[in-house]
């Protein structure tokens, strides 16, 4: 089975008839790199939470590793590693003395758990740091830390909640540099959530995007851009005057058009075959513009797009 | 299956080692705690001692009488930062990590409750040695101290279980701090300062009657005072202590349930 994830009809009601997920379905590969996009409170932590044991589903199925999520809660624990959006770092210990006590109650024997401390340190950089109290260390270190303590026994996916939050540019290179290379050069299934559009477009083979409890679209990041996003050409004129000229010459091309001052943008699903019928409505009345570009659409238009159409709709893609 | 069951002594010990280091490298988990509970056995043998004299005590030695009380208060110490202990790691995240891990779950809940069943023998060790530099003298012997430290740890047991079942529930320092604060009914409501026969106010009398740690008390000056002449007041000791054991403990093992398993 390797590393595959099955998910189907999942739906988590909490106390109080909170409905954080509502009918999730989706299947990730062996190997493959998933991420779960959404902004905070979309049911990303919750599912992440079911898939690795830590609460029950109100219905549904969850199958992690081929191992039925309610029915072996320890061998899907013995397949997974899990960086949840908190570090969970005890601050009375040692960097060292954390990672051997994770690699303990994993089954090593007290020496291997020492041997697979120290590489753990080394691989994450902390090995100057393994006789400091975790306590002391920055947040940045707390974090890689704590991806270490999930890597211990070498599982064959690995759940990352958030796991850049908070943290500063370099440290975000350096748990993105060590993510990439987990899933290229040793396999691993990877299931990200995160905020970040950048980081998901960044990382993951494919993305689903989740807004309140439902999966609105799924896809590769190319896939997404291509559905939900649009091409933006962008136009500057000198005055306010020939902006508005412009505006009405060209109000019918595309998506839809903007004007705000001397500033135009031009909305449209393939902005650079739209340029030249767009010069020459220009060029008919005289009009040249003083900046023109064309920017392709991002995740960040997706997003918007994709979180927008369903609170207009209530209608989810898949 | 199997390696799960074969681990589960590993597990056990793995987690109660990381509770001891934890409590060494915070001295102030029990340095007040048995600073306090020294402090009642200096103050009140210094100011109450001469009590001792009144027929009531029947010639009793009054350190004897007042020990138990030392090491009932510290006792409360120990088995009360096993819950906190726990808090503490739910706050910051551990609790989840460690329930990440193939660990048994009770040995998750056992960890901590031994790390604070050693503290608290190691501290009531302490307050009878420091009894015996006063010139403390036991009359059941070293087997009288042997069992005297016995009734301590189920005493501890019984009050190690109500905390951690208060703060798997609570969930919060604040709470689980709030809920040791039944110490001062439980040390304070009995025969503390003076035997049954002397209490004045029937409500105290009342109380005394209906709080557990009265027998204790009765049966552990029993074997520091009389020995074992008169077994009846130790047996009835250990009865309620392990009746109160099985409560407490039944009470923290559906909290743990509940926390180790939320819906």
């Amino acid at each position: 089975m390797g590393g595959t994830i099955h998910v189907e009809n999942v739906i988590k009601t909490f106390k109080g008839n909170v409905q954080a997920v509502k009918g999730v379905s989706f299947d990730i590969g062996d190997g493959e790199f998933f991420a779960f996009l959404g902004p905070n409170g979309a049911g990303k932590s919750t599912t992440v939470q079911m898939l690795t044991t830590l609460i029950k589903p109100t219905s549904g199925q969850l199958t992690v590793a081929g191992f039925d999520v309610r029915k072996d809660p320890e061998k899907v624990r013995l397949e997974i590693g899990v960086a949840l959006q908190e570090t969970g770092i005890d601050p009375d210990l040692k960097g060292i003395e954390l990672l051997e006590f994770q690699a303990r109650l994993f089954g090593f024997s007290k020496k291997s758990a020492r041997i697979r401390a120290e590489e753990l340190l080394e691989l994450v950089g902390l090995t100057e740091d393994a006789d400091r109290l975790s306590g002391k260390y920055s947040g940045g270190m707390r974090r890689r830390l704590d991806l270490a303590m999930t890597l211990v026994h070498q599982p064959k996916i690995l759940f990352l909640d958030e796991p850049t939050t908070g943290l500063d540019p370099s440290n975000r290179q350096t748990i993105w540099k060590e993510i990439k290379r987990l899933n290229k050069e040793e396999g691993t299934t990877i299931f990200l959530t995160t905020q970040y559009l950048e980081e998901a477009d960044q990382l993951a083979d494919r993305i689903s995007i989740i807004n309140k409890g439902e999966i609105v679209a799924t896809g590769t990041t190319n896939e997404l851009k291509r559905t939900f996003g649009f091409d933006a050409i962008f136009l500057q004129f000198e005055t306010e005057e020939q902006a508005q000229k412009a505006h009405y010459a060209t109000n019918h091309l595309g998506r839809n058009v903007e004007l705000v001052k001397n500033e135009l943008t031009i909305f449209a699903e393939n902005g650079t075959t739209l340029l030249v019928e767009l010069i020459r409505l220009l060029g008919d009345q005289q009009l040249y513009p003083t900046t023109l570009n064309v920017q392709p659409p991002s995740l960040d238009d997706v997003f918007i797009q994709v979180t927008k159409e369903q609170e207009k709709e209530g209608v989810a893609y898949e | 299956m199997n390696d799960q069951k074969g681990s589960f002594v590993g597990d056990t010990v793995v987690m109660t080692k990381r509770s001891l280091i934890t409590i060494l490298r915070n001295p102030l988990i029990f340095i007040p705690n048995l600073a306090i509970s020294m402090f009642f056995l200096f103050v009140y043998e210094a100011g109450l001692s001469g009590i001792a004299n009144l027929p009531a005590f029947e010639g009793a030695n009054y350190l004897a009488f007042i020990l138990p009380v030392s090491i009932v208060s510290a006792a409360i110490g120990g088995a009360g930062g096993a819950g906190q202990a726990l808090v503490k790691d739910l706050d910051n995240g551990f609790f989840s990590r460690i329930l990440l891990t193939p660990t048994s779950r009770l040995a998750i809940v056992l960890g901590p409750i031994i790390a604070g069943m050693i503290q608290l023998v190691v501290q009531a060790a302490l307050i009878i040695a420091v009894g015996f530099l006063l010139g403390l003298e036991v009359a059941g012997g070293t087997l009288g101290v042997f069992i005297v430290l016995l009734l301590t740890l189920g005493w501890g047991l019984a009050f190690a279980g109500y905390s951690v079942g208060i703060a798997l529930r609570a969930k919060n320092a604040q709470s689980a701090q709030a809920g040791t604060f039944i110490f001062f009914p439980l040390i304070f409501l009995s025969t503390t300062f003076v035997p049954y026969e002397l209490i004045e106010a029937q409500w105290l009398k009342v109380a005394a009657t209906l709080n557990p740690v009265t027998y204790l008390f009765e049966a552990m000056r029993t074997i520091l005072i009389d020995g074992f002449g008169e077994p009846w007041p130790i047996i009835l000791g250990f009865i309620v202590i392990g009746g109160l054991c099985v409560i407490t403990i039944t009470f923290s093992a559906i909290s743990a349930k509940r926390a180790v398993s939320t819906d």
